[in-house]
């Protein structure tokens, strides 16, 4: 009998007690907090944009905004048509297919007609002997071959379109439909792969992708897959739990503290308008591991009391249970939302913030339950023993404790022994770690490209793949040029300026094209000078500009220029096609953007002024503001989470030898990462929150217990971990086992991006669990801190040789 | 081909005999408006007989401004002065631009020919090129240099191609306190549709003065395509005359407005004014 001679225990046994009064009013209590909080989950809107990751006032968010309200460009979604024959896409077969793909992608609901681009709905601008002609490239429904090979050469003199309508080889053309509603992106994307499919090809390849289709589809692509894996991983985690204690209660209890601990925190959000992001698929993972431990712990400590006191009833098995582990679970949740809230602050990104207030809140859920719901659950269940406890087992080799366990208690109990003898090795083998972890550090690789989280035999990976390859690039960065005046870009000066811009940026390997209203302007020139190659340049005057305008404005169409020039011909946008969507490519690109313009435009007088924009500058941000938040907040997460457990342990070094198996995790999952090459993106980043939350709370029970033997029980260090091992150790293998099998699940996912994440956690858990478990104790048994002095007397100076059977 | 030079004075009126005297005969057939039963509907043609026969002067000059607006709520503002006579059924306009400064002196020349078959003549003067540029024939349905006007419609002001469409009478209806019998006009054929870039166009025509003060256009498709406004109708030289147009695009959300000032009619007018050198000189 040991926990109810704790001193310590007596006020909370009275404690207990009194919360054990009424246990039908708290569980109901509890069970309606459940339910409000769940009422609100209906209301739960997703975001699972990029720029959901970048605050809505950032220049990067704002000029991408302001771009689109002003030329009305938005993410598309595209068709490519690839013809490899010697033609290429030029013979009355393929244009045909264009002209019907356009047609047909016109009726599609959510596509805008009116900004469906392709060869059947583009204008040529022709010079003649004694004027202009502006005329589409086609109009019948299928050219002849003559007139096919007319229109090859029409884009030929063309440059404007080469690389971005028609492949610089001819072999693929594009149909190119911008959305209503970037929210349709994934239904749009799907009504034209069937459209695709009865499209009438002759041995043309027809590839759907383009920003507005990956965006739509990737949040259904990884829901889908999450959604089949989940209900797997639940039950994996139950399965684990019946092995811990073998009993029914052992599976529900823990259950309800996460459904307590997700419907609350969840439904918090839903409550306060925030939406479920990407990254909050990582919240759920959390829970389940902070609030299995919870239980876990708590039912252990019952079926030890139930070993130890056959006869106790109910309410005082539940107290006697409480008054042990409300101290860990009260430290293991103040240190979590300590560290998750460190987290929250420190981060710029609203869904890392949302991350960290609402992961808190669920944490406190679950330790609210686990101290006031779940005692009053046990208090109305007759009194039960776990067949994994028995009295006095051949396992336990402590002879002053009476407990005896199973298997699985037998391997921990090895395992302490293990490390209690030889904790030389042990800290040697951590230090190797850790030193392993800062040179995986060094070759962590920040990076992320969002169509790298589709598998790359999915037709959309492919699609992206095919067209990046054949045209200047899907991904797009756009420069907003705003003169100070009304017409004011027609200088000749200015338009130079826009035109040196242009050639700066195709510097670059990846910027494979640029266009601007200085383009169609060279193309004007070139024809009103009767299609002299030579005159493709721009014109000489100011008011030279304005008049091709109005000539061209005598066929075209009105709106024709409203996304290259704003209509009183003070804003212009430069878009500059880039071949790759990876940040490491595009980080030196839109760096040197910025220097060009922060020094060829903004100038004070200079009468121009110059905004980067477009998707490729928000992932710019948003990754660089990833990696910059993600040390940060770790930074700030650890320290407030060790600055918690000092003040709970009344011992900064006790508060340090908590987040030293933390520290080490996280630097194994770097090494990790650094050696298998997986980068450091958005999914990635979150194993750090799941694994400071999931790996304090080893640290935190194993402490706790190791001072409640030494310092109020009075035993030496070393039968401290003969007693620990056993059963708190036990509990953790469970936690841990629960939480590995659980979340190890995913890594069976077909999406690349659910593999890493059950991968890292995977690696976070075992990595908390082998570091508390052996990095901790083997600090403790070398280090002998001054917090494991005893109180009493009773115990043998901390000295004495360890006097344990061998 | 060059602008016509040489009409002579003689053969103008002589070629302006027929026009005179189909208005005449207009006038005096017998008026559907005064028709004894109320609830009897003037048929179509009939409706839009009477406003192809309204007098427009054989000459007219005016002031226009165009003020173009986009579905931002931007604006481009031209001013212009227009000249327009007909050198017997055809007709020919000239168009000044006077600002804004860019595209100041820009001139607009055109001859609409009477006949189906022959395409209209275009020039655009460039100062900035010193250059007399033509335009190419354009569709009928193309829009008219920015506005949201197709040639068409600039071609037949007010007036409606009968031959392009059949017509019926909705019914009778009153638009800002007129009565107007509303018409219904569809092209004949999916081809004429097509090059009008019109599906279905319904009129609100002025049973008195025969102007249409409303005109509803739809696309081949059968969308909501644009809505043009007669305002500010005055009668100047006993013709009845808009001094306000506006067209609501609805698919683009762009819209046109004309003013018309200093309209006169049947002023003398120079013929070398509608011709190349005139462009380049100027106003």
């Amino acid at each position: 009998m040991r926990s109810h001679q704790s001193p310590v225990s007596s006020t909370a046994h009275r404690f207990f007690h009194r919360v054990t009064a009424y246990p039908r009013t708290l569980i109901t209590l509890g069970a309606l907090l459940v339910i409000g909080a769940g009422s609100f989950l209906p209301s739960l809107t997703t975001d699972t944009s990029a720029e959901a990751f970048i605050p809505k006032d950032h220049s990067s968010v704002v000029h991408r905004d302001e771009v689109k309200e002003l030329f009305g460009l938005s993410d598309p979604v595209v068709i490519a048509v690839v013809d490899d024959d010697a033609d290429g896409v030029f013979d009355p077969d393929s244009l045909g297919l264009v002209h019907w793909l356009t047609r047909e992608v016109q009726e599609i609901e959510g596509v805008n007609p009116h900004r469906v681009t392709s060869l059947s709905t583009e204008n040529d601008i022709i010079g003649t002997a004694d004027g202009l002609l502006v005329e589409p490239f086609f109009e019948t429904p299928r050219p002849t071959h003559a007139e096919s090979l007319e229109i090859r050469e029409a884009i030929e003199d063309f440059p404007l379109y080469l690389g971005s309508l028609v492949a610089r080889d001819f072999s693929a053309t594009l149909v190119i439909a911008e959305l209503y509603d970037p929210d349709d992106g994934d239904m749009v994307y799907q009504r034209v792969l069937d459209l695709v499919d009865r499209a009438p090809t002759t041995g043309q390849e027809l590839h759907v992708a383009g920003e507005g289709a990956v965006r739509g589809y990737l949040g259904r692509y990884i829901d889908t897959d999450a959604r089949r894996l989940n209900p797997l991983a639940a039950l994996i985690i139950s399965f684990v739990l019946f092995l811990a204690y073998r009993t029914v209660r052992g599976v529900i209890l823990p259950n309800l503290l996460v459904l307590a601990a997700v419907s609350v925190s969840v439904g918090a959000m839903a409550a306060a308008g925030v939406p479920f992001y990407v990254i909050t698929n990582a919240l759920p993972v959390l829970l389940i591991g902070i609030s299995v431990a919870d239980g876990i712990h708590i039912l252990g400590q019952y079926y030890e009391e139930q070993t130890l006191d056959p006869t106790a009833g109910s309410r005082e098995l539940t107290v006697r249970a409480m008054a042990e582990m409300w101290r860990p679970v009260t430290i293991t949740s103040a240190t979590d939302i300590a560290g998750l809230l460190g987290l929250a602050l420190a981060s710029f990104m609203p869904p890392m913030r949302a991350f960290g207030v609402f992961a808190s809140i669920g944490v406190a859920a679950a330790w609210l339950f686990s101290l006031f719901v779940l005692p009053n659950i046990l208090v109305l269940l007759k009194p039960q023993s776990s067949p994994a406890i028995t009295t006095r087992g051949a396992g336990n080799p402590d002879p002053s404790d009476s407990l005896g366990f199973d298997a699985f208690g037998r391997l921990t109990g090895g395992v302490g022994r293990w490390v209690a003898r030889h904790p030389a090795p042990v800290l040697a083998i951590g230090l190797l770690v850790a030193g392993l972890g800062l040179i995986g550090l060094g070759r962590l690789e920040v990076n992320e490209a969002r169509i790298e989280n589709f598998r790359h035999s999915e037709p959309l990976y492919q699609a992206d793949q095919a067209i990046n390859r054949r045209f200047d690039g899907t991904n797009t960065l756009d420069v907003m040029i705003e003169a100070d005046s009304v017409e004011g870009l027609f200088e000749v000066d200015r338009l130079a300026k826009i035109e040196a811009l242009q050639r700066h940026l195709e510097h670059h390997e990846r910027v494979r094209g640029t266009t601007s209203m200085v383009d169609y302007l060279k193309q004007m020139n070139r024809a009103l000078h009767e299609d002299d190659a030579s005159a493709y340049e721009l014109p000489a005057s100011a008011q030279a500009a304005a008049q091709y305008f109005l000539l061209y404005s005598a066929s075209g169409d009105p709106t024709d220029f409203e996304d290259i020039v704003d209509y009183d011909y003070r804003q212009a946008n430069v878009r500059a096609s880039l071949d790759s969507g990876l940040y490491s490519h595009n980080k030196p690109v839109v760096e040197d953007l910025q220097r060009y313009v922060d020094q060829h435009f903004n100038e004070e007088g200079g009468g121009l002024k110059a905004k980067i924009a477009g998707r490729v500058n928000v992932d710019y941000h948003w990754i660089e503001g990833l990696a910059s938040s993600h040390f940060r907040g770790l930074f700030i997460a650890l320290t407030a989470a060790w600055l918690m457990a000092s003040l709970s342990f009344r011992s900064m070094v006790a508060g340090a030898l908590a987040i030293i198996p933390v520290v080490l995790a996280i630097l194994w999952i770097y090494a990790v990462m650094g050696f298998t090459g997986i980068w450091l993106g958005v999914g990635t980043s979150m194993f750090a929150a799941i694994a400071i939350g999931i790996a304090v709370d080893f640290a935190v029970h194993t402490l706790d217990r190791l001072i409640v033997l030494v310092r109020h029980e009075g035993l030496t260090i070393e039968d401290a971990f003969a007693r620990l091992f056993p059963s708190t150790g036990r509990a953790l293998l469970f936690n841990f086992t629960a939480v590995l099998l659980g979340f190890g699940v995913l890594t069976t996912s077909q999406v690349p991006p659910l593999v890493r994440f059950g991968s890292l956690v995977a690696v976070a858990v075992s990595s908390s669990f082998v570091a508390s478990l052996t990095l901790l104790p083997a600090l403790v048994a070398v280090l002998r801190p001054a917090f494991l002095r005893p109180k009493t007397p009773v115990s043998l100076p901390a000295e004495t040789p360890i006097e344990q059977p061998g | 081909m060059k602008p016509n030079t040489n009409t002579s004075p003689i053969r103008t009126a002589i070629l302006f005999v027929p026009l005179l005297a189909l208005s005449a005969a207009a006038l005096s057939a017998s008026d559907p408006v005064i028709d004894s039963r109320p609830l009897d509907l003037p048929s179509g043609e009939s409706v839009v007989e009477r406003v192809n026969a309204r007098h427009d002067g054989v000459t007219l000059t005016r002031d226009l401004t165009m003020k173009l607006i986009d579905r931002r709520g931007k604006e481009r503002k031209r001013e212009t002065r227009g000249f327009r006579k007909y050198f017997g059924d055809e007709k020919r306009t000239a168009i000044f631009y006077l600002s804004p400064n860019n595209i100041r002196d820009t001139a607009f020349l055109t001859y609409d020919y009477a006949q189906a078959d022959r395409d209209d003549d275009q020039w655009l003067y460039l100062p900035a090129l010193r250059k007399v540029r033509r335009i190419s024939a354009s569709d009928r349905g193309d829009y008219f240099l920015g506005t949201d006007f197709t040639y068409e419609d600039i071609k037949k002001e007010s007036k409606i191609a009968a031959e392009d469409y059949r017509f019926r009478t909705l019914r009778a209806d009153s638009v800002d306190g007129h009565t107007v019998w509303v018409v219904e006009a569809t092209p004949i054929s999916e081809e004429v549709a097509k090059e009008l870039g019109y599906g279905r166009v319904v009129l609100w025509v002025d049973a008195k003065i025969w102007i249409s003060r409303l005109t509803e256009f739809w696309d081949t498709r059968g969308e909501p395509l644009k809505t043009t406004r007669s305002l500010e109708i005055r009668e100047i030289d006993g013709i009845w005359t808009s001094h306000r147009l506006e067209v609501d695009h609805h698919q683009t959300e762009h819209r046109t407005i004309f003013t018309f000032s200093e309209v006169q009619y049947d002023l003398e007018i120079d013929d070398n004014l509608f011709t190349e050198g005139s462009l380049r000189r100027g106003l």
